[in-house]
């Protein structure tokens, strides 16, 4: 049997040892007491240490990472329960802050039983650089898709496009407010036409909203009401109460007209 | 529920609220291909916004599944089509389904009829949910 051959199994081992330095992230491995056993060469560099001093060392002392000690070591819980576990952490080397996503699973020995457990890192900083440039242009993306336009004297109208959260409303509530302030418009046209899904958040942010310009001595309605978010709006249950609303932005114009006594006359 | 056969699956991982954009248009485009007109596509939309705005804002996040569901027919006559939605997180869980189900039941400064309006807006519902564990709700719609 090539196993029982002791000088093939130490190239063996030393071929392992090797294809672990060409691993390009950290690979580490540890005992029970999370003594460092072995760490590969991408690992080394990254601690700035040699393998030697490196295994002096348990895993929470070079990498003070946000994990260590707690519960939510995967590490341990690798350990603890036999099956892997990866988790998004943040390491602190020489001061610097760096986000990884590390997985850890459980370091058997012949018969089976757990002796410690490896790890391998990835840095991800480039992928939460991404989130935050994405969550950053979603951001822009509804703070430009919520212009307020002074339609006629004493009228702004402001189409509503997409998906209304909270934080959407919220810009919504203060772009009207101030429009309303700056024009002194007694008429605010909401139109939801382009409204991806008017579901009872929504509603309650609509209601929210037609207060507040009620407050500052504004009249709003609602327009853009096709026949899918009537019937939606009434399967929800919800009640928009005295806002008036109508099915279209032309309808609502011509009460607003109406209501300010302006009267639009063909004269050809 | 009874087992139907799934030709297509879409999933949404929820954590934040700009998440729920990505659930709706997926929900829409869905129900498109499964052949529902626009009305039958804003009600299940709204279904699914309004489980993914539970997830994002209760749950702690989680994820929503959607489905492209067939159902056989019985013999001689032609099946059927729809949406099946599975909305899971692993939160706090709710505490009194019954009172969670009523109309203008809310726990937050909401108007309370999100779920009940789900059970409304789709054909089947079904939600169960512990303390500390977490909600699951699948709902289903079908095309007539």
């Amino acid at each position: 049997m090539t196993a029982k051959n002791p000088v093939l199994t130490a190239l063996d081992a030393d071929l392992s040892v090797r294809v672990l330095n060409q691993i390009p992230t950290p690979v580490m491995a540890v005992d029970k007491d999370f003594k460092i056993v072995f760490m590969n060469e991408a690992g080394c560099s990254l601690l700035g240490l040699p393998l030697g001093e490196i295994t002096q060392y348990k895993c929470s002392e070079l990498m003070n990472s946000l994990h260590c000690g707690t519960p939510e070591c995967r590490m341990n819980q690798a350990m603890q329960s036999g099956a892997r576990a990866t988790a998004r952490n943040e390491v602190n080397i020489d001061g610097r802050a760096v986000p990884i996503e590390y997985t850890a699973a459980p370091l058997k020995d012949e018969a089976g039983n757990i002796i410690g457990g490896v790890e391998y890192v990835i840095d991800i900083t480039s992928r939460v650089r991404d989130e935050q440039k994405l969550r950053e242009q979603s951001r822009t993306i509804m703070e430009i898709s919520t212009p307020a336009i002074s339609l006629w004297e004493g009228i702004v109208v402001l189409p509503v496009v997409g998906v209304v959260d909270s934080m959407r409303a919220q810009q919504m509530m203060n772009t009207m407010l101030a429009k309303i302030k700056e024009t002194s418009s007694k008429i605010i046209i909401l139109d939801i036409q382009g409204v991806a899904a008017v579901d009872t958040a929504v509603a309650n942010h609509l209601i929210k909203i037609t207060k507040a310009t009620k407050l500052m001595g504004c009249r709003c309605l609602i327009s853009g009401i096709s026949p899918a978010v009537a019937e939606t709006l009434v399967q929800l249950g919800i009640d928009l109460g005295d806002v008036a609303t109508n099915a279209t932005l032309k309808d609502s114009l011509g009460d607003a007209f109406e209501l300010l006594h302006y009267e639009v006359r063909k004269t050809k | 529920m009874t087992p139907a056969h799934v030709s297509e699956e879409v999933h949404v991982e929820l954590n934040l609220s700009t998440d729920n954009a990505l659930a709706i248009t997926s929900a829409r485009r869905l129900a498109g291909r499964a052949g529902f007109d626009e009305a039958g596509q804003s009600l299940i939309a709204t279904a699914v916004s309004e489980l993914a705005t539970n997830i994002i804002r209760y749950g702690g996040g989680g994820e929503v599944v959607l489905r492209l569901i067939h159902e056989q027919g019985e013999v001689g006559q032609p099946g059927r089509d729809g949406v099946e939605v599975v909305a899971e997180d692993h939160g706090p869980g709710i505490r009194n389904i019954e009172r969670a189900m009523q109309d203008h039941f809310s726990t937050g400064k909401s108007l309370g009829l999100g779920l009940p309006g789900v059970k409304r807006l789709m054909d089947e519902f079904f939600i169960n949910s512990k303390p500390g564990v977490g909600t699951l709700c699948i709902a289903r719609k079908w095309r007539r």
